[in-house]
């Protein structure tokens, strides 16, 4: 009796899943087409970084700050304590810079607009907005979809440059003080860690955060129906959903680069 | 559509806000992607250097040479040769190069924490620069592959100890003996049992220099007496010719027999003042007590056999002139 139940489930959870990668080929479609950039659609993204982006910034640059002061300290000293501080620098760039706070970043921005995106395209679905625009022959893919995949992205990318350059120069700091002298040695780790490929990376696993967090939440609120009580099981599994993924692209870039 | 009214509000300013998030973010990424490739010697003119050495383990691509503890060049690629060799390709900025001279030596070492280290040494800086693409062997110490050998031998070592201070060791038995001496030195015989080896042979030895004395006190008593009794004997019995040439006989006897123990007492002396003053000869000494005590009692013996011949050739008075051995 559980049985039909659990395959329907699994369904289900295939079913959004397919939702979501077909979005993204659509969505990676409309963005390389020249007519997805309009006037209209760069006032959609430019709302969304602010959203996204702007208004998330004092605060999480104060928050990403304190976190990476707190983990930087606890690095530097320990590792002088036990004789490493060769390696303290390394241990913070590898760990702190290149996987917390791009991780970090990517979570914040999908708690807090994943969900908001996620909600808002469940509710223009309820109340027939997109079908509006349908009618108008605006198509909801490039007008309001792909501005906001490609805002997130360039969000999660800003927030992410910012906390990690902040960090980069606490480590400095914690390491060398504020003396001009440690500038070679830190150059010297800087170019140990931050190899080209490692470079190509980090930008490759921070763009594909910053895409998923919006790309995720709008596929999942497209399975909104007219029904305004779907949307809060919409947003669920968009979160749900998108944690995972984020989960999934951490564990990949790992895997890759150590494994 | 809730956050309409508030997009009016700020609409004036929304681009440029953006814009101006972006573009700090463009400056930074960009900046921060020409300070590595700046920090990697991108953009510096560098000269090869390869490095030869039969085992390439702990080095990694980016690795530095160091040079008095000052990165100079950076590994940049590493290769199996075809003689099975590891080839270690370095790159050097060509600012650093003049460190690098032909008679440098190049090190590549590994400690017990930490990634392997590559160290140049030059030890003549006017020498001549080394040339552009130069190919030099490396010479390796590996601290992990000293510690299985280190331990080896110092567990032979510490087996050597322990068959030595073990309760069956020899150093324990040396010790037992020293204990034993200086136990006896320290007893009633001193020096003397710790020569003769017990307490009952050096009392045996003191017993015996004590009975020589008191013979000796005696035998001057017993010459008195005999050359008085020869005075007697010669006064009244010198017609007498048997009585008196036998007893002639016997008094030169006995004087040559006191000689000898005379001779055998200053010895006694002599090995006295030795065994008293705890000498470093100590065994000597007692050499000499065994064989001394052997000629007193060989002296004592013929004293003896000697007065009993001259009791009983004795004819007058026997009991006074009874002669006894002490």
């Amino acid at each position: 009796m559980d049985t039909p139940e659990h395959a329907a489930h699994a369904i289900r959870w295939f079913e959004a899943w397919g939702h979501a990668a077909r979005f993204a080929l659509a969505a990676a479609a409309a963005a390389l087409s020249r007519e997805t950039y309009s006037a209209a659609t760069r006032a959609v993204a430019v709302r969304q970084i602010y959203f996204t982006a702007w208004q998330l910034l004092p605060g999480f640059t104060v928050f990403s700050a304190v976190l990476s002061l707190l983990v930087i300290q606890i690095t530097v000293n320990a590792a002088r304590a036990y004789g490493l501080s060769d390696y303290a620098l390394e241990l913070v760039f590898r760990v702190l810079v290149l996987e917390l706070l791009p991780f970090g970043t990517a979570l914040i921005v999908a708690l807090r607009s994943g969900s908001a995106i996620s909600a808002e395209v469940a509710l223009m679905h309820a109340s027939g907005e997109l079908e509006a625009m349908r009618a108008q022959g605006i198509d909801p893919l490039k007008r309001e979809f792909v501005p906001r995949v490609v805002a997130c992205a360039l969000s999660v990318a800003a927030l992410t440059v910012i906390t990690c350059a902040i960090a980069l120069v606490l480590a400095y700091i914690a390491m060398y003080g504020v003396s001009p002298w440690g500038f070679a040695p830190y150059t010297r780790e800087v170019a140990g860690v931050f190899s080209i490929a490692i470079l190509a990376g980090f930008i490759l696993k921070s763009m594909t955060f910053g895409v998923v967090v919006a790309g995720i939440p709008i596929a999942a609120g497209l399975e909104a129906n007219a029904n305004l009580k779907s949307a809060p099981i919409a947003v669920m599994g968009a979160m749900v959903r998108l944690i995972l993924a984020l989960a999934v692209i951490e564990f990949v870039s790992l895997a890759v680069k150590y494994a | 559509m809730a956050a309409a009214p508030d997009d009016k509000a700020i609409a004036k300013n929304l681009p440029f806000r953006a814009g101006l998030l972006l573009g700090l973010t463009v400056i930074i990424g960009v900046g921060f992607v020409l300070y590595v490739l700046w920090a990697r010697g991108v953009f510096e003119a560098t000269q090869r250097l390869t490095l030869v050495s039969d085992n390439a383990e702990g080095v990694s691509i980016g690795m530095d040479l160091t040079f008095s503890g000052f990165p100079i060049g950076r590994v940049y690629r590493i290769e199996l040769g075809d003689d099975g060799r590891a080839r270690i390709d370095v790159r050097v900025p060509l600012k650093d190069a003049r460190w690098l001279k032909k008679s440098t030596i190049f090190t590549l070492e590994r400690g017990i924490v930490g990634s392997a280290r590559i160290r140049a040494f030059t030890g003549n800086l006017q020498d001549e620069s080394l040339a552009d693409g130069a190919e030099r062997p490396v010479l390796r110490g590996d601290t992990s592959e000293e510690i299985p050998r280190m331990v080896a031998s110092l567990r032979s070592v510490l087996q050597n100890l322990e068959d030595m201070t073990g309760s069956t060791g020899s150093l324990q038995a040396s010790l037992g003996n020293v204990k034993t001496v200086t136990e006896r030195l320290a007893g009633k015989g001193g020096v003397l049992a710790a020569a003769l080896g017990s307490d009952e042979d050096a009392k045996k030895v003191l017993l015996a220099i004590d009975h020589a004395n008191t013979l000796l006190s005696r035998m001057g008593g017993v010459a008195q007496r005999l050359d008085g009794v020869l005075a007697k004997a010669d006064d009244r019995l010198f017609g007498n010719g048997g009585v008196v040439d036998g007893t002639q006989r016997a008094v030169d006897q006995a004087n040559a027999l006191l000689g000898e123990v005379r001779e055998s007492l200053k010895g006694v002396d002599r090995i006295l003042a030795d065994a008293q003053a705890v000498s470093g000869n100590a065994k000597a000494a007692s050499r000499d007590l065994s064989a001394l005590r052997a000629e007193v009692d060989a002296s004592l013996r013929k004293v003896n056999s000697l007065i009993d011949e001259i009791n009983r050739k004795w004819p007058f008075n026997k009991g006074e002139t009874q002669i006894r051995l002490p």
